[in-house]
């Protein structure tokens, strides 16, 4: 059976974390961003199941299947926020929903 | 699972079943009035199988809680404060238009993510409760849907408190790599033997505290606190404010003790560094503050700062310390909250401090729980924050923490500054502004939270020597 060794394929999953990371800062369309957020969660499950199968237990995979479901649970709000973002400000750019900021005056 | 086990779970199981009840009473009766007395009582009976819990305690349940009298405790916290703030939010929230029956179910939920915080003993009972109190409070943040900056808020809460869970998440993913466990004990019984190990919890650790310092608004991850505060209907501001960071403490105290992060020089400098900046950035933002709810939310980010010193003095009397300072912070920022809410019942959030000018000669009780809410906050004796805040500085300097103990004692000067003009602004004279009148249940919630500050400020004797001589971890 071909072995990858244990360093590869983290070295995958920090670099799927940062794809999300970096999408999450440059993109400015939120539904963009909850994607990249959704990266950054299946990045850290991806580390997980590494482990699980390194330590040779069934825990990593278990936590894998509860990231799914939060992460579900996640975009399900997310996406009914998105639609109430568009209701008011009809726009999903990240720099026009800003009505909250520090005023001084 | 033995019957022992399932009755230190009570509390537990109170809070898990109340919401799966509510949800079959709406879908037959919907009434505001039944849903939320259905709330309060629920909270009384889950508070009072505390004390009936506590004859099975410490009692683990392999490999997930930890059920003992440090957990006990913060459900105690938590569940009071919930109940709290459920009483406040009646008449706010049922002045609202649309369905409204949800918003307690909702703070339900939320309420037993952060009781799974408090008794968690595992990563996937941190990453679950973590996660069910806050998809929970993305909801409460945009409960006024109609309102586009409740709706901005929830989106900004959203956005960056999933980021802040997936940084969580790979750090605990990296800990788990290292050392082959998602127990707390377990990763402490590990980390004394190899160097190997202690890198990978090193950098585990980092990136959790990523997740937990958004949790708790630590600087330099604070950005989201003003505008959520702001944003948020009072009543969840005030909900965010302490039973979440609360919470978060709670599971933070125990990992952070677990695996003595105190003894770890490298923890000890990352730990200090977010304190400072925390103390510092904090009060020095609030300090130009024309908004109320915002200038609470710097407030509560220097708060954690305070109590991050704690983490560091590594002996049971600092957790006592840490518990007794978080009573005294909750019941004074369910006050100060609390006096929010209720002048802003079916109007437009009384947010300005402008808008309090004058407060004191047009509703004298309001302006006086305001007043030693922000008397509290400050610290001046007679008040439950001046006990709170004697006490760490007691326990931090005992432990040698003298820079962190002068930043603190610096910035509770700086801080009084900003809590002093809301003083000052309610005793301006100024003209009636329609302001509505509190109802019995709000002055009811009132005259608790005084008490409690008043109390805990002159008369703290009782409750230290509770504290001293139950929670240790």
């Amino acid at each position: 059976m071909l072995t990858v060794p244990i360093e590869t394929m983290l070295i995958f999953a920090g670099l799927l974390f940062l794809i999300g990371l970096v999408g999450l800062l440059t993109r400015r369309n939120l539904i963009f961003m909850l994607m990249s957020i959704e990266i950054m969660f299946n990045s850290a499950g991806l580390v997980f199941i590494i482990a699980g199968r390194h330590w040779k237990q069934a825990d990593g995979q278990v936590m894998f299947i509860f990231i799914l479901a939060v992460a579900a649970v996640e975009v399900a709000i997310g996406l009914a926020l998105l639609l109430q973002v568009y209701h008011h400000y009809k726009t999903l750019d990240a720099d026009s929903v800003g009505k909250l900021k520090d005023n001084n005056q | 699972m033995t019957i022992a086990d399932l009755y230190s779970m009570m509390p537990l199981i109170v809070i898990a079943m109340a919401p799966v009840v509510m949800m079959i009473v709406i879908s037959i009766l919907r009434n505001y009035e039944v849903i939320y007395g259905f709330s309060v009582l629920a909270f009384i009976v889950a508070f009072a199988s505390l004390f009936f819990t506590g004859s099975f305690l410490p009692r683990s349940i392999e490999p997930l809680l930890i059920v003992d009298v440090y957990s006990l405790f913060f459900l105690g916290i938590i569940i009071a404060s919930a109940l709290l703030v459920t009483i406040l939010s009646h008449d706010y929230i049922g002045t609202l238009g649309g369905v409204k029956e949800e918003y307690f179910l909702t703070l339900f939920t939320s309420t037993l993510g952060a009781s799974l915080l408090a008794v968690a003993g595992h990563f996937v009972i941190f990453f679950l409760g973590l996660e069910l109190l806050s998809v929970s409070l993305y909801i409460l943040v945009a409960f006024q849907r109609s309102k586009d900056t409740s709706v901005e808020a929830g989106i900004k809460y959203l956005l960056l408190a999933s980021v802040s869970s997936a940084f969580l998440l790979f750090g605990m993913a990296l800990i788990y790599t290292g050392t082959g466990t998602m127990q707390f004990a377990g990763v402490a019984s590990l980390l004394k033997g190899s160097d190997a190990i202690a890198g990978f919890v090193s950098v585990g650790f980092s990136m959790m505290m990523v997740g937990i310092g958004f949790k708790l608004a630590l600087v330099p991850f604070h950005m989201w606190t003003p505008d959520v505060y702001q944003g948020a209907p009072a009543p969840v501001s005030a909900y965010i404010a302490t039973v979440s960071k609360g919470a978060v403490m709670a599971v933070l105290i125990r990992f952070f003790f677990d695996i003595r992060g105190y003894d770890s020089r490298f923890f000890f400098v990352v730990i200090s560094a977010l304190a400072i900046l925390s103390m510092f950035i904090g009060n020095l933002l609030a300090l130009k503050q024309q908004n109320i709810k915002r200038l609470l939310a710097y407030s509560s980010i220097a708060n954690m700062g305070y109590l991050l010193v704690l983490l560091l003095t590594g002996t049971d009397k600092g957790i006592q310390a840490a518990v007794f300072y978080l009573i005294s912070y909750f019941v004074t920022t369910i006050g100060a909250f609390g006096v929010i809410t209720l002048l802003s019942i079916s109007r437009e959030e009384t947010e300005k401090i402008d808008d309090y000018r004058g407060l004191f000669w047009t509703r004298p009780w309001a302006a006086l729980v305001l007043t030693l809410s922000m008397l509290s906050l400050a610290g001046i004796p007679f008040t439950a924050g001046f006990i709170a805040k004697f006490y760490l500085i007691l326990e931090g300097m005992k432990a040698g923490l003298m820079l962190l103990i002068i930043v603190m004692i610096i910035n509770s000067v700086i801080g009084l500054y900003y809590y002093l003009r809301v003083i000052t602004s309610m005793f301006t004279p100024g003209d009636d502004a329609g302001l509505p009148a509190i109802s019995l249940n709000g002055n009811m919630a009132l005259v608790l939270i005084t008490l409690g500050i008043l109390i805990l400020g002159i008369y703290p004797g009782w409750l230290i020597n509770i504290i001293t001589r139950l929670v240790s971890l």
